[in-house]
């Protein structure tokens, strides 16, 4: 299988082309000086990239570090000038409990929503494969509707459909007999109110995932499939030994991305669980960093915890940007 | 071809033109205008033409100033405010509210109005409870703009047919809650009141003679574990458990009491007295309002006395914002207000027989920490309230932990 794989790979594409340039004779000729010339050019190239990118991001993160060693509080800020204060609101982050309640929180919640998008993503991806077109062009609309749904709105519809006096939702499980769920507040406790986040967040992630797997489910030869099928195996072990080792490089990516998503995500939870509600109970990390920074104007530790967001979300990007890279070698 | 070069020459010098003047108006912001940054209530309708008599007035005697009011809504204004703060172009003049002044007066957010008290009309007669909220260190930063208290709005034909009078103590206000829970149906609040007002929950604290939070040798200690507390808690929660099918978590602003008044689905609400105008038009002749009544006979329940205050922040054209203060505190600006349900800023301009007025008599604050704010953006007694409520803490572990939690910010 993986031989088979590999080779099904070897297509060289521009890239690689162009790196390997023009055909051996010619380049030989060539002067040392203008080959370290060529050899410059993709630096060249490359550099007004970088350049926007160290404007546009490097210098906020800049001061963002020079703030994350500073007390800059309300005071500072009107002042325009903060003290040095070494590692000092590093400390008092890692001394924090609620810090650390709140990683353990957010990463449990991370792991959900991530199983959560992929598996059901992957699931409509195979679904489509099999439904008629019609069928598969109305799923796929619908999908692509609920992918360009803007947050801010999607959560003004999910706080009317679960309201606790007037909403679809207690109106529809009562009706259904379901059981007794008429003035049921689906914002009662941290548990519930978090799995309303998950809904919305899944909800709106699905779609991607599908699309994505469901253009990558088009690279499976369907003569291996045909061929696992004749040989007797069932549906689950041709999606593991057949499907899901083409599939793989597309999982990781569309995995680590959504880690990186859902551990920094803002908008969903703080307006469904609205600010009123929130407190140290039930935070995630982008909320905590919102409320020690923004609400208790405690812009330093604010930014130190940021850093230490960044740090978090940058480790796991060493991971995708590692596959990216090797991904790339297959040769 | 040449008809199109024309065009587009006359459309870039427009732009340049509009560039221009857009340029000059900021640049020259300082002195022909002034920015006053006011609480979306001021957008009423009813409340339009006051702040509009106040800028007519001051412009009686600054000619050709302009003010520029923009409204902001509480959840925001203070975020948006450090912004400018950070970058420059604060606001000549901003609406405070009460409770938010002591962390931005500490930080030197304001300019010391102290020495312009002779220009503002009425300052000798401030309401103590407001003209406390602007003072810091012995001097004052903000202007008394107006005050709010909490009334009982009711249906007085579900009363009537209930063979219910208007209740005198706070016995009495639960046993009708009760009788009129029976004959409600499923859903149906006799008395609505969102689980976690916090405002609304305090004031059977202060009723039982508890408290907050209060300083002991410069620390803060927090008051809610005293027996009082305790014991107002208590009464809190069982007065809620019979009268109220609120949600336990809910805020008071969401929805809007009124709104669940107007549905039908409520036979009182507690809040402004203002509500009156929202209560649906099936309703507005048999509604009616009396004041919450203290568990001790006689009395109302001491009301959480809300507000605001103008103030001036640093870096202000202070002349021109003292001088619109000046003209939107007038006695005849307060009067207004208090035409259309405020409190007006002087106890030489309030009236008894106004019911919000009557409903102020007794009223309770906030501890003025400057970190005060941050207890209630961290929501730390909504959360106990939510905790009592839905049974997950004992009155006594919810009322613990709250305080634990008080504390900590309040030394911060």
């Amino acid at each position: 299988m993986r031989r088979l794989e590999r080779s099904s790979r070897y297509v060289p594409d521009n890239a690689a082309i162009a790196a390997e340039g023009l055909p051996w004779p010619r380049r030989r000729r060539r002067s040392l000086q203008s080959r370290a010339a060529r050899g410059s050019v993709p630096y060249l190239l490359i550099l007004p990239v970088v350049g926007a990118i160290a404007l546009i991001l490097g210098y906020p993160l800049y001061s963002m570090i020079r703030l994350s060693f500073e007390r800059y509080g309300l005071f500072e800020l009107i002042k325009h000038a903060g003290p040095s204060v070494g590692l000092h609101n590093y400390g008092s982050i890692l001394h924090d409990p609620v810090f650390w309640h709140t990683l353990v929180r957010t990463a449990v919640f991370t792991v959900v929503n991530v199983a959560l998008t992929m598996v059901l993503g992957t699931l409509i991806a195979l679904l489509l494969v099999r439904v008629s077109t019609a069928v598969r062009i109305l799923l796929t609309s619908g999908l692509v509707l609920a992918w360009s749904m803007p947050a801010v709105v999607a959560v003004q519809v999910w706080i009317w459909m679960t309201n606790l006096q007037n909403g679809v939702l207690n109106y529809a499980l009562t009706q259904l007999h379901i059981g007794d769920y008429s003035q049921h507040d689906w914002f009662g406790s941290t548990l519930s109110q978090l799995g309303m986040v998950t809904t919305l967040i899944v909800w709106g992630a699905i779609p991607f995932v599908v699309v994505t797997v469901y253009a990558g489910l088009a690279q499976v030869p369907a003569e291996l499939v045909e061929a696992a099928e004749v040989d007797g195996a069932r549906p689950w072990r041709v999606f593991l030994d057949v499907t899901y080792p083409i599939l793989k490089p597309i999982f990781l990516i569309l995995t680590s991305l959504s880690i990186i998503w859902d551990f920094g995500v803002f908008t969903q939870p703080y307006l469904l669980i609205e600010q009123s509600k929130l407190h140290a109970g039930n935070y995630l990390m982008a909320i905590y960093l919102f409320e020690e920074g923004y609400f208790k104007s405690d812009f330093g530790r604010g930014a130190a915890i940021s850093i230490l967001m960044l740090l978090m979300v940058a480790a796991m990007s060493v991971f995708y940007v590692r596959r990216m890279v090797k991904m790339g070698d297959v040769r | 071809m040449r008809k199109r070069i024309a065009a587009a020459a006359l459309l870039t010098a427009a732009l340049a033109v509009a560039a221009s003047t857009a340029l000059g108006a900021t640049s020259k912001a300082s002195a022909n205008a002034i920015t006053v940054w006011l609480q979306a209530d001021a957008t009423a309708d009813n409340w339009k033409p006051i702040t509009a008599a106040a800028t007519a007035a001051f412009q009686a005697k600054h000619p050709g100033v302009a003010v520029n009011i923009q409204y902001q809504t509480w959840g925001a204004h203070l975020q948006k405010f450090d912004a400018t703060l950070a970058g420059g172009n604060v606001p000549d003049v901003i609406e405070m509210g009460n409770t938010e002044m002591t962390k931005y007066m500490a930080a030197g957010a304001f300019l010391d109005l102290s020495g312009d008290k002779a220009s503002f009309p009425n300052a000798s007669t401030w309401l103590q409870g407001l003209a406390l909220s602007g003072r810091y260190g012995g001097k004052t930063y903000g202007v008394p703009y107006y005050a709010g208290s909490r009334v009982v709005t009711y249906r007085t034909d579900l009363y009537k047919k209930a063979g219910i009078k208007v209740p005198t103590t706070l016995a009495q206000f639960q046993a009708a809650g009760a009788k009129l829970a029976k004959q409600g149906k499923k859903g149906f609040s006799p008395v609505y009141i969102a689980g976690t007002d916090w405002y609304f929950a305090m004031s059977f604290v202060f009723d039982y003679g508890g408290g907050i939070a209060s300083q002991v040798s410069g620390k803060w200690k927090s008051r809610l574990s005293s027996p009082k507390s305790i014991a107002g808690l208590t009464a809190y929660k069982n007065f809620w458990n019979a009268v109220s099918k609120a949600s336990k978590t809910g805020t008071e602003n969401n929805p809007q009491p009124y709104d669940v008044y107007a549905q039908g689905q409520a036979a009182a609400i507690i809040g402004p007295a203002w509500f009156s105008c929202c209560v649906g038009k099936q309703y507005t002749g048999v509604t009616g309002q009396f004041v919450v009544p203290s568990h001790t006979k006689g009395q109302v329940m001491p009301g959480f006395l809300g507000g605001s205050d103008l103030a001036v922040p640093i870096g202000a054209n202070k002349s021109l914002a003292v001088d619109w203060i000046a003209a939107y505190t007038s006695t005849q600006s307060e009067k207004a207000l208090q035409a259309i349900g405020n409190i007006p800023n002087s106890t030489s301009l309030t009236n008894a027989s106004k019911i919000n007025e009557r409903a102020a008599a007794r009223s309770w604050f906030v501890p003025t920490a400057k970190n005060w704010v941050n207890v209630e953006n961290g929501n730390i007694l909504r959360n106990m309230l939510a905790q009592i409520l839905t049974g997950k803490l004992s009155v006594k572990q919810a009322a613990a932990s709250a305080g634990d939690n008080i504390e900590s910010v309040l030394n911060a």
